[in-house]
């Protein structure tokens, strides 16, 4: 004679396990899909709220002393070059900024070229631009309110402003002259 | 089995009730708690420690040194100065400028709610689940032995040992045999 031991299973675990199952695989899927579909252009170093819209109001004083009020510079292409003279991609990418700013000035409407720096001392920059060229103004912001006001968190960063003030394209790193003069030219050809 | 757990329920709800109060009360003083009209200072401090230095991992615009956190913090200060903007309309202008990634207490709304959401979620569940296995132990050690089930350990008890002793006889008429 035998007497059944063994201990019987719950039916309603067995009953309940697919579905638990279930409902994991499903808030897995959901997860995977949303994580899937989230938007990584966020973190886009090229992209900006301020694209198509008015620049910020940006005003300083240039190294010479002279007042800087961008808005005031409507009616011309304007490129914002964010500089340090101590960050070394900055002082690399310097040259292709000589070059360009001499290829626009050869053009009848050629883009105004500004550097904007908040860091080291004007004499610092002065000395740099001395030794390497760049006949273009410099805008100090010692507050750097200019570049929070564009989101600048690192150097070199280069902005570009279409005639009617409206911010076209920002360009985190370093540039070269060909790009930033292709990459102007095509703005001029797509129209205000 | 219904009726133990009714009665233990009718002496211990008073506890209950007076943790449920006293979690409401400490509940309403948390949300409603004011620290009353702070310094300019203070709200600087406090909107630089909700936001991540836009270049640097896991420091705060208040902690860190460099020139991207300074410039953020002295924006912060201009605009407490200004007056004009609260404490979440600073933060959502800088996170406007350098993206949501400088936010270091995420949002409780859109996709970042899941953030907060999440574990408050499974800490219901897990509190549930172990309410209900809880429950099933307390059941499993009342259960009392019925007569039946006495019978049958009884009985079985009984197979075993008969079983062990002719087993042992058996054991004995091997060793006995040349």
């Amino acid at each position: 004679m035998s007497i059944p031991l063994r201990v019987p299973v719950s039916d309603r675990r067995r009953r309940i396990a697919p579905f638990i199952v279930l409902g994991v695989a499903i808030v897995i899927a959901v997860l995977f899909v949303i994580l899937a579909q989230s938007d990584t252009s966020r973190n886009d170093s090229v992209s900006s709220f301020l694209i198509g819209k008015p620049a910020p109001a940006a005003t300083g004083t240039t190294l010479e002393g002279e007042p800087f009020d961008l808005s005031r510079r409507k009616g011309s292409w304007v490129v914002l070059n964010f500089f340090d003279p101590s960050c070394r991609p900055c002082v690399h990418e310097h040259p292709e900024l000589v070059t360009f700013h001499g290829e626009q000035q050869a053009l009848a409407d050629g883009a105004e070229l500004y550097t904007v720096i908040n860091r080291g001392s004007d004499a610092d920059v002065r000395t740099f631009f001395d030794t390497n060229g760049g006949g273009w103004p410099v805008v100090t912001d010692p507050t750097g309110a200019i570049s929070v006001d564009f989101g600048v968190a690192q150097v070199p960063e280069t902005w570009i402003i279409d005639p009617n003030g409206i911010v076209r394209q920002r360009i985190a790193g370093e540039i070269t002259a060909p790009f930033l003069s292709s990459y102007l030219q095509q703005l001029r050809e797509q129209g205000l | 089995m219904a009726t133990v757990g009714w009665k233990r329920f009718k002496q211990q709800w008073p506890g209950w009730v007076l943790l449920a109060v006293v979690a409401g009360l400490l509940l309403a003083v948390g949300i409603t708690h004011d620290s009353g009209p702070r310094t300019p200072e203070e709200r600087v401090e406090e909107i630089s420690k909700r936001l991540a230095c836009p270049i640097c991992d896991g420091e705060s615009v208040f902690e860190s040194r460099n020139n991207a956190s300074a410039s953020i913090r002295t924006e912060i200060k201009a605009q407490v100065a200004a007056g004009e903007r609260s404490n979440d309309d600073i933060i959502a202008f800088i996170e406007q400028r350098y993206g949501a990634q400088v936010l270091l207490v995420p949002r409780a709304s859109g996709l970042d709610a899941l953030v907060w959401a999440l574990p408050a979620a499974v800490f219901v569940c897990a509190a549930a689940g172990l309410a209900v296995a809880f429950r099933r132990w307390r059941r499993a050690a009342d259960t009392v032995p019925t007569d039946a089930d006495r019978a049958l350990v009884d009985a079985a008890l009984q197979i075993d040992s008969r079983g062990a002793d002719s087993h042992e006889a058996d054991s004995r008429g091997a060793e006995d045999r040349p």
